[in-house]
């Protein structure tokens, strides 16, 4: 048994369950991944409660709409549903390209991505400038301000996070042990689009 | 065969060379989970000692009828206080602790997947306990709606400024939170990915199993008592009429919020002491675990049915009757996967080799009273019942039997248990068990007299009552004093132990696990030369089978 | 299993059922007497848990030290016990009787839920969210709903009004073994209607009204206390109420509604006003206790 010689090394006879165990230990991108998953998992929850409360009180309040207000406005929001969607699909682009070691079309549909979430921000600025009711008008304006305002934080978090990883790519090597920035980011902004989708359909659609 | 491969193996090279560790690195940002898990437990004891001196004014108050001993509003600051500090900075964090202290060393792991997260959700702990201790010092003092904070009491802010006590108790929450999911993501990250070769899942210790259903549950609670927190907070201090009902929000609906994770985290709080027990039995039984795996799966099932049971803390709150049936009858489910677990202990003790020694007692008597606590809880949800007994003592009497009961004693029988694993030091026997008597009657004496005291119609959370109720506040309150007078010699235990106490042998309790095969205390890498490679389940006591393949390779 | 073991756990079985049910029949004494119909139907369900609760309870600590008395190893006995890893049958039978058990209770405790017929607020309003209406039998159907008494909660007071006789009062009469009918409000914050001595408790959710019913069955005058906390004052927002044969009962209405409205006592409002002469007093500001009631009777 100790007679091997220890030159030798299992290692390099067959893949054993040593180099699983090295493998576990230093698969450090699989475990942020992994843990980015599930921490996105709980993340939803709070939309999931902020929705839930939402539609406790659609279907409970009696006076649902604040006075004076006949209800929301669906077109502008509509275009900017649009392009926030649709820039889930640039993003994917985006990391083909990455993967196929195309840098430079990576950096055109990231930068393009950046530019579609901030024409959403920017819609949706818009949007709130011009309703006539505020953040205390009722627990409709709550509601409203609430879901639309903490989804809003989580796109522009995105486009900072975007940006992060934009000027990254310049960096010498950056990519030597692999894309988890990136593939987290874009996870993140799937993410935050299938939110927009729910919200899209219970604040606008269903009136 | 294997021990061929075993003995030739490369090392992993050591990632970067640690400084000894000496009492500073305690106050330091160190990312080793060992010494996390101190920070934590140490600090979480100290906010133990902070609620518990919050219990005493408490009692002292009690002691008579009259309102006589502090104001009204510092008596309601004080049980407010109380139990946010006693759950919010002493069992989350005392748990953490341990779970970071343990699982990585029970899986075989050199680390957790997030060394540095692990440092800043420590790092905090203190940050919001300090936030929530300044509220003592803001006009108005700290929060005084009770740890639930229901709405419309906690946003009535007669101070009239924003930074309030109800404003500073809400951002200290929010913090816990965030601190604690993030704890959350790395233990969970940490047991699916991170375990030892060989260590399946139906290999790892039943405590392991514990923390990973209680920390799925902070992942999916937490953030419901987020969206109401933040709510809260907007109704607070801009004026939102989310649970305001004059301007047609809805107080109910923060209930449902509030309790969709505050329930669950009982079981946050619960489930790693099941762990503590499942390990200890064995331990100082000599026996293997009895049905380790039922044992082990029935942690996920109280984790799935914990969030679908919440409903039965607002039975009296106007619920619909099918609403009422039906979470009666969910919460009673949880005394299945419960009771297995109960049974089980019970038949691994059974015709064991018992041996008491402190962790044993305290296992022990944690069992008893959590069993008392379970039965009262199985009464308090049958709706009836509940309706004449909800918002009484006998309430506060059923969770202190669990939270101090089994809590307590369940986390002081792990603290002596892997105290010499974790300070290279043994504790005195003796102190030890003066310390577990002077715990289990004062608990017994304190929290016992509540639940009469309930049956009979005192409310909770009055700083006077009716004179008819006397007789069991006073025997209460001496309880409850013996119960601080137990701490003492605990902390003259802890403290001269581990400056000047026997040298510990890496292994002083003859068990079974892989925190018994390193030095104790563990080297920083844990597993300094090699992972170990799992062969067998855990719990191998009366087998001569060998849990690893390189005992001898580890360090 | 050997048969002398089979015959000790038979007798074990026993005895224990024996001080079980004994127990049970104690709680009715761990209880306020029995005041309303409701209070009974509460009573025997709750002495059916103790006898479940002390059977399950001593069982298991009994078998605990039964195994610390007789199953201590030796100062110097080093050895293992037996590796008993499991026994299926056994899991399977302490896995079913708890169900069993479990369904029992709770079809039991439907039952009395049943028979209370309890009214939560939500059967009034949303009536499809109900439960269909619970038992004809104790409530009988009046074609004309009798006059409701009014219940109002602030911070920190009781107020009673009887609508058709126009009386207020901080006491709550009601006469004997009729069905009480009430309408609950809250002029603030949440408060709890509690009345130990009739086990019934609901919560007072404020900008809603909320109906609720109980038969007072024995004479007497209880108290009536807050069940759910409501700031600074909590602990002194109680009622008396006085249970009273029908004949006294409407003498009391026609006392108290030739009475002129005055000023009633208010222990939160009185520790206000007094707060600065206090020696304990605390410079924490509170929700000002709202001015004592007017009422007619006090
Ligand atoms: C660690 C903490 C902890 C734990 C584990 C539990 C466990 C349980 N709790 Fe408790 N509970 C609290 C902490 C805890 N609780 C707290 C803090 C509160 C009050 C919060 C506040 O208001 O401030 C509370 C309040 C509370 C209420 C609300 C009361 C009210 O406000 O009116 C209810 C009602 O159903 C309840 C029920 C239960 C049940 C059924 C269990 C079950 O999990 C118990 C299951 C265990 C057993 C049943 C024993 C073992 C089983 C067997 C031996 C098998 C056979 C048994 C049977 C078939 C019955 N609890
Ligand atoms: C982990 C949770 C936990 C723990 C451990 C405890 C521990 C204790 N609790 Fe409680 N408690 C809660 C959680 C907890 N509690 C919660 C959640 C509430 C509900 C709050 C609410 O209604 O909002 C509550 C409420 C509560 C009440 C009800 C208050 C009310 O409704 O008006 C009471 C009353 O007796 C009480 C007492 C005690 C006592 C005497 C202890 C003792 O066990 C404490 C013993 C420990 C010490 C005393 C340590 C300090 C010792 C020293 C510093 C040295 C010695 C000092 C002296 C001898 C004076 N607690
Ligand atoms: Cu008054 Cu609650
Ligand atoms: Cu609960």
């Amino acid at each position: 048994m100790n007679s091997t010689d220890s030159t030798l090394s299992s290692e390099n006879l067959q893949p054993s369950i040593h180099e699983m165990a090295r493998e576990h230990e230093h698969d450090a991108e699989g475990n942020s991944m992994f843990g980015f998953i599930v921490f996105l998992l709980s993340e939803s929850v709070i939309f999931l409660s902020f929705f839930a409360g939402y539609i406790v009180y659609k279907t409970t309040t009696v006076d649902w709409l604040p006075p004076g207000v006949e209800g929301l406005e669906i077109k502008e929001p509509a275009i900017n549903t649009v392009i926030l969607v649709s820039s889930s699909f640039v993003i994917y682009l985006a990391e083909r390209f990455l993967k196929s070691e195309n840098i430079w079309g990576f950096r055109f549909f990231w930068l393009l991505t950046m530019a579609m979430g901030s024409y959403f921000l920017y819609g949706q600025a818009v949007e709130w400038g011009s309703l006539e009711f505020g953040f205390t008008s009722g627990v409709f304006g709550g509601m409203f301000y609430l879901l639309t305002g903490f989804h809003g934080l989580h796109v522009f978090s995105g486009v900072l996070l975007q940006l992060v990883m934009l000027i990254r790519s310049f960096i010498p090597g950056n990519y030597d042990n692999g894309h988890y920035g990136v593939d987290a980011t874009s996870l993140f902004w799937h993410f935050v689009d299938v939110i927009w989708i729910i919200l899209f359909g219970l604040i606008y659609l269903w009136q | 065969m294997t021990s061929t491969q075993t003995e030739t193996t490369k090392i992993p090279e050591k990632h970067h060379h640690h400084p000894p560790t000496t009492w500073k690195t305690f106050f330091s940002f160190s990312t080793d989970h060992k010494v996390i898990g101190i920070q934590y437990t140490v600090t979480a004891f100290i906010f133990f000692l902070i609620g518990g001196i919050f219990a005493m004014i408490i009692r002292g108050e009690l002691i008579t009828p009259e309102a006589d001993l502090v104001d009204r509003t510092v008596y309601n600051a004080m049980f407010t206080m109380h139990g946010t500090v006693m759950l919010f900075m002493w069992t989350f964090p005392v748990l953490a602790g341990l779970a970071n202290y343990l699982v990585p060393l029970m899986i075989g792991a050199r680390d957790m997947a997030f060394p540095r997260l692990n440092a800043v959700a420590f790092w905090m702990v203190p940050i919001f306990g300090i936030i929530l201790m300044a509220s003592f010092f803001v006009p108005g003092g700290p929060a005084q709606a009770g740890w639930w904070s229901y709405p419309p009491v906690s946003t009535q802010n007669p101070t009239g400024i924003l930074f309030n006590g109800q404003f500073l108790w809400l951002l200290a929450v929010a913090l816990s939170g965030i601190s604690s999911i993030l704890g959350a993501v790395n233990i969970v990250t940490t047991i699916i990915r991170m375990r030892a070769p060989g260590m399946g899942f139906f290999r790892m210790p039943a405590y392991v199993w514990t923390v990973l259903s209680a920390q799925i549950i902070q992942l999916f609670g937490l953030p419901a008592l987020t969206a109401g927190a933040v709510m809260l907070l907007f109704d607070l201090t801009v004026g939102t009429s989310f649970f305001d009902p004059a301007k047609g929000g809805d107080p109910v609906l923060y209930q449902h919020f509030f309790w969709f994770y505050s329930h669950p985290a009982v079981y946050v709080i619960i489930l790693p002491v099941f762990g503590i027990f499942s390990e200890i039995f064995p331990v100082y039984a000599r026996k293997p675990l009895f049905g380790y795996k039922v044992v082990a799966v029935s942690s996920l099932i109280i984790t799935g049915l914990s969030g679908i049971v919440w409903v039965h803390h607002m039975f009296a709150s106007g619920t619909p009757g099918w609403m009422r049936m039906l979470f009666m009858f969910s919460t009673m489910l949880i005394s299945v996967p419960t009771g297995i677990k109960v049974f089980a202990w019970v038949a691994t003790i059974w015709g064991g080799k018992l041996r008491l020694d402190t962790p044993m007692l305290f296992a022990l008597g944690g069992l008893i009273m959590f069993v008392f606590a379970g039965i009262t809880g199985i009464m308090l949800a049958s709706v009836p019942v509940d309706i004449h007994v909800n918002n009484t003592y006998f309430v506060v009497g059923h969770f202190h039997y669990v939270i101090y009961g089994a809590t307590v004693m369940g986390i002081y029988a792990a603290i002596y248990h892997w105290f010499p694993k974790m300070t290279g030091r043994m504790y005195y026997e003796g102190l030890g068990k003066l310390h577990f008597w002077l715990t289990f009657i004062g608990a017994n004496l304190n929290f016992f007299p509540m639940h009469p005291l309930g049956l009979q119609g005192m409310p909770r959370r009055v700083a006077s009552y009716d004179p008819e109720f006397a007789f069991w506040n006073v025997i209460a309150s001496i309880g409850g004093f013996i119960l601080g007078m137990s701490t003492l010699p605990f902390l003259l235990n802890m403290v001269s132990s581990w400056a000047d106490g026997k040298k510990a042998p890496d292994n002083p309790w003859r068990a079974i696990g892989l925190e018994w095969l390193v030095p104790s205390p563990p080297p920083v890498e844990n597993f300094e030369k090699q992972l170990p490679i799992v062969m067998a389940e855990p719990y191998g006591y009366g087998k001569s089978e060998d849990l690893v393949a390189n005992a001898s390779d580890l360090n | 299993m050997n048969n002398r073991n089979i015959i000790l756990l038979i007798i074990s079985f026993i005895i224990l059922a024996i001080i079980s049910v004994w127990i049970g029949q104690q709680s009715y004494s761990w209880l306020p007497p029995e005041a309303a119909a409701e209070s009974i139907l509460i009573d025997h369900l709750f002495s059916f848990l103790v006898t479940i609760g002390a059977f399950i309870f001593l069982g298991v600590t009994g078998a605990i030290l039964y195994s610390i008395i007789f199953h201590r190893a030796g100062k110097y006995d080093m050895s293992d016990g037996p590796p008993i890893e499991g026994n299926v049958t056994l899991e399977v039978v302490w896995t079913a009787i708890p169900f069993v058990l479990v369904i029992w209770i709770a079809t039991y405790s439907y039952q009395i839920y049943d028979q209370m017929s309890l009214r939560g607020p939500m059967e009034h309003f949303h009536m499809s969210m109900g439960m269909p209406s619970a038992n004809a039998a104790s409530v009988p159907e009046e074609s004309t709903p009798p006059p409701k008494i009014e219940v109002h909660s602030q911070q920190w007071a009781w107020i009673f009004r009887y609508p058709e006789q126009n009386i207020t009062s901080t006491e709550l009469h009601l006469p004997v073994n009729q069905r009480a009918y009430l309408q609950l409000t809250s002029a603030d914050v949440i408060h709890g209607f509690y009345i130990p001595a009739f086990r019934v408790k609901q919560d007072v959710i404020p900008g809603e009204t909320i109906n609720f019913e109980f038969t007072p069955i024995r004479e007497g005058k209880y108290r009536l206390r807050d069940s759910q906390y409501s700031g600074t004052y909590f602990a002194t927002m109680q009622a008396n109420v006085v249970v009273e044969s029908a004949e006294k009962y409407q003498e009391w209405l026609k006392i108290a509604s030739s009475q002129p409205p005055s000023l009633a006592f208010n222990q939160a409002a009185s520790e206000y006003t007094k707060k600065t002469e206090n020696p304990i007093h605390s410079d924490w500001p509170t929700v000002i206790p709202a001015q004592p009631p007017m009422v007619n009777y006090h």
